[in-house]
């Protein structure tokens, strides 16, 4: 019985021993960074855009972020209306970043003309739309947009930077750089307006030929109808059953043709006509694929070379010492293209790669001040594998449409599509939720304790 | 400190007590040994992933540790002997590993592995080498995690809320070979070989999972002495 108990007496002296000194429960430990960061300056696109667009109307509808708008933690944790960059600033403790320029370019009558003001102690000059060189970006007035987005580009967001700061940087700040999404949006875009135009065209000449067909004169038929077709489209607030119903009321009244006017008639004659405006949209944007591919690609290509250099150029070169770069992530993989033909994705994806490449390349071997974050790994892989991220979805916008369309500027967790969306992968067609631009923060952040800057 | 200090000179006053209680004696049934040495613990990590919401493959590794320890023996019978140790927590380094490699050190934590022996000693007392073997019960203690402002970045950026973690501790069993040599009649040295099982999980307050394989292997150089 004694050696019992002698074991006893040990086993309790150990487990005495290990609870002696103090405050055995678990705790975060030290929360000190390996370095200390003075100020976060960021250069990009709608990626890294805090608030540039954040005015008139768009502030009104409580957006300005290209993501799930507004604090809405009180719904859904994840819900947070941050971007990445404001993750990695409370990280790093530095104070939340804040748009260097405000204002936008657009339609004064609905509130998208504001005077651009800039802010000399705000270091973030990323805006949505924002190209490498070219100053027309996606959202620019100047592409046809009615929000006016100042797209100011990543050359002259540097400059302006530079200008603001006697032309050096400390090297103690902490400079992120992410670009190369307004190029490819552009020229996507370009793509889309190729197809909708001619879809529209075919479209309208098949319904009026076809609506035409049963009149005593077919010609003269085709002719009226095509003339109510054109009016309507003119009119502000038509919309697609809009168009059909004036095509068959025209239609209807052409001498012999009243017939067309019943539903059973006309339902087929406009489904045909739809199928013909589609297949001749996706044939206008197969010929100008085929016809600009190698183009678009080289200009792509030539973006992210010239992205790389103005990284060396004007960043290192002028004394910045911690540069995070992040390549352009897979746009291919986004809603925005895998709504769109095969041949389109694959174009997208032979002009992310050019952009990354050259980037890559121009960026050169490894050094010490250039973080070289791969976003686009990373976000091919949270689409084929979302689980893990811990998301819920990857195909499909939380945003539902807005009076802007489909971009989620001012989407807010009041107009989310239904159900719970705070684990989306996007916002919108291409635009993160909070929920992946953290897992992007984390990422980035993961990089950075790889690096040694953590 | 203080209070484990006062605690170990508690024991080691019993321990004491016990062995001149027992009197001197051949190294056989009803004796007491004590050795002094130490043991150095290296987890044989397999580490699961992090659950949801990570970087896929997110793994983690555990350092080893090296601490002194005081070993008790007492012969039941000329070969059956039990065994106790008493000794100070293991401070084991965890770091990044997997999807997160060369994130470095993300967190410590203390493991206190409490384990009584039953030991079968080959050869008679008086054997200059006698191999043994032995069996323990274990319970592996964990405590004083620690996670750090890297282990607070890839899971939780930014929220001003540390990300902390705790381990499971667990009962599980370990096997142990040594072989011991007697310098004199009363001074001998061995060397022991332990190896636990041991499969637990780390829960983080992110409500994040991961399941660890440990398994680690002790080895202890101890000089001893029998009263």
């Amino acid at each position: 019985m004694r050696h019992t108990k002698l074991a006893l007496a040990v086993l309790t002296a150990a487990v005495l021993t290990a609870c002696g000194g103090g405050g055995t429960s678990p705790n975060g430990g030290d929360q000190t960074n390996k370095l200390t960061f003075t100020n976060q300056v960021s250069f990009g696109d709608s990626l890294s855009d805090v608030g540039t667009y954040r005015v008139g109307a768009v502030a009104a509808a409580g957006g300005g972020k290209f993501t799930i708008n507004g604090d809405s933690t009180a719904k859904n944790e994840d819900l947070n209306g941050k971007i990445w960059l404001d993750f990695m600033a409370a990280q790093l403790n530095l104070p939340a970043p804040c748009a260097a320029q405000t204002g936008l370019q657009g339609d004064a009558s609905r509130g998208f003309s504001v005077p651009i003001v800039t802010y000399a102690n705000c270091y973030n000059y990323a805006q949505g739309g924002a190209r490498v060189t070219n100053p027309i970006g996606p959202g620019n007035a100047q592409a046809g947009s009615p929000i006016g987005e100042t797209t100011v580009p990543l050359v002259t967001q540097v400059s302006n930077h530079l200008a603001k700061v006697n032309g050096k940087f400390t090297g103690t700040e902490l400079v992120t750089v992410v670009a190369g999404g307004g190029d490819i949006l552009f020229q996507l875009g370009t793509l889309t307006q190729v197809g909708t135009t001619a879809g529209a065209q075919a479209f309208g000449t098949a319904l009026a030929t076809r609506l035409a067909a049963g009149a005593t004169d077919p010609r003269a038929a085709a002719q009226a109808i095509g003339i109510a077709i054109a009016t309507e489209n003119a009119r502000p607030g038509k919309t697609d059953q809009s168009v059909v119903q004036a095509a068959v009321g025209a239609a209807a009244r052409q001498p012999g043709n009243q017939a067309v006017a019943q539903p059973a008639v006309y339902g087929p004659i406009v489904a045909a006509a739809q199928l013909d405006g589609t297949t001749a949209g996706n044939n206008a944007v197969a010929a100008y694929t085929t016809a600009n591919a190698a183009r678009l690609v080289t200009e792509m290509g030539t973006a992210g070379a010239q992205m790389a250099a103005l990284v060396k150029n004007e960043l290192i070169a002028k004394g910045a010492k911690y540069v995070i770069v992040g390549n352009l992530p897979d746009v291919a993989s986004t809603p925005a293209a895998k709504t769109r033909p095969v041949a389109i994705q694959q174009l997208a994806t032979a002009m992310i790669s050019a952009f990354n490449t050259q980037l890559k390349n121009g960026l050169g071997a490894d050094d010490a001040r250039i973080l070289y974050t791969d976003l686009y790994t990373v976000s091919n892989d949270q689409v084929k594998n979302p689980g893990p991220y811990g998301l819920t979805n990857t195909s499909t916008p939380a945003c539902a449409a807005n009076a802007l369309g489909t971009t989620s500027l001012i989407c807010t967790a009041n107009n989310t599509v239904a159900g719970d969306v705070s684990r989306y992968m996007f916002a919108d067609e291409t635009h993160p939720t909070p929920f992946e631009y953290d897992l992007i923060a984390r990422y980035v952040l993961k990089d950075m304790a790889v690096k040694g800057w953590l | 400190m203080k209070v484990r200090f006062n605690s170990m000179i508690k024991v080691l006053g019993v321990a004491a007590a016990l062995a001149f209680a027992q009197g001197a004696a051949a190294q056989s049934a009803g004796q007491l040994t004590a050795k002094f040495g130490v043991n150095q613990i290296t987890p044989k990590v397999e580490s699961g992933d992090i659950s949801a919401p990570a970087l896929p493959g997110t793994k983690a590794d555990v350092g080893r540790d090296m601490q002194p320890v005081l070993i008790f023996a007492y012969g039941l019978t000329d070969n059956i002997s039990v065994e106790a140790a008493l000794g100070t927590p293991y401070k084991h380094k965890l770091y990044g590993a997997g999807a997160i490699e060369g994130t470095g050190l993300l967190g410590t934590a203390e493991a206190l592995p409490a384990i009584a022996f039953l030991q079968y000693r080959f050869f008679q007392p008086t054997a200059t080498f006698r191999p043994f073997v032995g069996i323990g019960a274990t319970y592996a203690y964990f405590m004083k995690e620690r996670g750090s402002a890297r282990m607070t970045a890839i899971t939780n950026p930014g929220s001003g809320v540390p990300t902390t973690f705790s381990i499971d501790s667990k009962f599980t069993y370990t096997a142990q070979v040594g072989v011991a040599m007697n310098l004199s009649e009363k001074w001998f040295a061995d060397v022991t070989v332990n190896k636990t099982r041991l499969r637990t999980d780390v829960n983080f307050s992110t409500g994040q999972t991961q399941a660890m394989k440990l398994d680690p292997v002790s080895v202890v150089l101890a000089v001893g002495y029998k009263f």
